[in-house]
């Protein structure tokens, strides 16, 4: 019998978007990292600095040596830090993008149920993001 | 054919020799050890150690079957001199790309399944996120007692669990009914089309709470407990449980790894060398998987599990 895929067409979808999102996010995670590493553009914490510090609690660390956390970072794009940073909150965004884009489709097909599940799944995550229901500051 | 057996099961034991070598005696676990800060060894040199190290995790974790994430929390805290905060926060982004990565071609053969992942997810996202804050809030003795206790009861349910290839569902549940909850593959092995469909669909709910907030207070991957409750509680196939499991696991752990990120516990130094290294480790594992005995690799590392989980144990207790 020859393989027959089974797949729907939102289910084909997502898969798209999270096959492009996802590849782009793990070149720009190892792209950020680089620039980060080999010191390609200034950093606000040298890695050696981090280095010192990374034996102890994060809340710790944060008290000693100013590295990127939450969305504090968004204003200083050009330091080889940010970037990196950067990079890792795009890879923690690429579920929600994908999520968000099938919610249209869900709509479409009249799917009420889905497209409200998929809804609220969506405002959990950027709750989550925006640090309302992750203890952002 | 016995011959062949034997060198497969030493290529086995001579692979994870190699690994576990490298643990116990690399100057990471001498510094690790003495609990102080590593002023002495250039950062770049645990940058490589983290690495190589992943690397080689990502290659056992495909042959034994289990996720990397799992693995890596309770061996990098026990071995690399990282505070276990950012251990766990690399540990989320290790198996949420992982996650990624592999989402794509299993939803496109139609084996992860999206309504059975979202209705399981939502809820279990919320609880992950909990999870993540309760397990940043807590001292660190704690953290590492219930980490040990969590990874030794792992490593329990992996020796003991038995999957079922094709469970069978007379009859579906009402909740799943109204979710339209089933579906139908094509099954490489049988060569044919499989449907199939759940039950107990409110126990599962329950159960991925309890799970998201475990994945979310230790930073680990949580396919050790997606697949059997997909596959033993809800009756959908192994397959469909192990791609769907995938699915959900990318929702919770991104949900967590915000927790994570606003708490300042996600350092990219010690991030992406872990997913870089496990990622390229996952594919060389997945070619190396017919060529290694798959069945004693799994009780080694599952033995390997087990110590890391007793050593953060013994930790938790101060010794």
């Amino acid at each position: 019998m020859k393989q027959q895929l089974h797949a729907n067409r939102i289910q084909l979808t997502y898969a798209t978007v999270l096959s492009w999102t996802s590849t782009l996010g793990i070149i720009f995670v190892v792209a950020g990292y680089l620039v980060y590493v080999f010191q390609l553009l200034p950093s606000t914490v040298s890695p050696s600095e981090v280095a010192m510090h990374w034996h102890l609690r994060a809340a710790e660390l944060h008290k000693i040596v100013p590295v990127p956390s939450g969305w504090d970072w968004i204003y200083q794009l050009g330091r080889g830090d940010v970037l990196s940073y950067a990079s890792v909150v795009y890879l923690s965004s690429v579920t929600m993008l994908c999520l968000a884009v099938i919610i249209p489709l869900f709509l479409k097909e009249k799917d009420m149920i889905y497209a409200v599940m998929t809804l609220l799944q969506v405002l959990v995550l950027v709750f989550a993001a925006a640090g309302i229901v992750s203890g952002g500051h | 054919m016995i011959n062949q057996r034997r060198c497969r099961s030493i290529g086995s034991i001579f692979l994870l020799s190699v690994l576990t070598g490298l643990l116990l005696f690399s100057p990471a676990v001498a510094l690790a050890v003495q609990s102080q800060p590593p002023v002495q060894t250039e950062w770049w040199v645990w940058e490589i150690a983290l690495f190589v190290f992943s690397f080689f995790l990502g290659i056992i974790a495909v042959i034994a079957g289990v996720g990397g994430g799992v693995l890596f929390v309770p061996i990098v805290s026990s071995f690399f001199p990282f505070h276990i905060d950012f251990v766990r926060g690399a540990g989320l982004l290790v198996a949420l790309s992982g996650a990624l990565s592999a989402g794509s071609p299993l939803l496109k053969k139609g084996l992860a399944n999206l309504k059975l992942a979202l209705s399981m997810a939502l809820i279990a996202s919320i609880s992950s996120i909990a999870g993540a804050m309760v397990g940043l809030a807590m001292p660190e003795n704690v953290v590492q007692l219930s980490l040990g206790a969590t990874i030794l009861g792992i490593s329990v349910i992996m020796l003991l669990s038995k999957n079922s290839a094709y469970p069978e569902v007379t009859e579906p549940d009402t909740l799943s009914k109204i979710l339209h909850i089933y579906g139908i593959y094509y099954d490489e092995q049988l060569k044919k089309d499989v449907s199939w469909q759940i039950h107990r669909t409110p126990v599962g709910i329950l159960l991925f709470v309890v799970i998201g907030f475990m994945a979310g207070m230790f930073g680990l991957g949580a396919g050790w407990a997606n697949v059997p409750v997909f596959n033993l509680v809800l009756g959908a196939p192994l397959r469909v449980s192990v791609a769907t499991s995938i699915f959900v696991l990318s929702v919770n752990d991104t949900a967590a790894a915000w927790v994570y990120l606003h708490k300042g516990a996600v350092l990219p130094l010690i991030a992406v060398p872990s997913v870089a290294g496990m990622m390229l480790g996952t594919k060389i594992g997945a070619r190396l998987l017919t060529k290694v005995h798959t069945r004693v690799v799994r009780k080694l590392v599952i033995t390997l599990l087990a110590a890391a989980g007793l050593r953060a144990l013994l930790k938790g207790f101060g010794i």
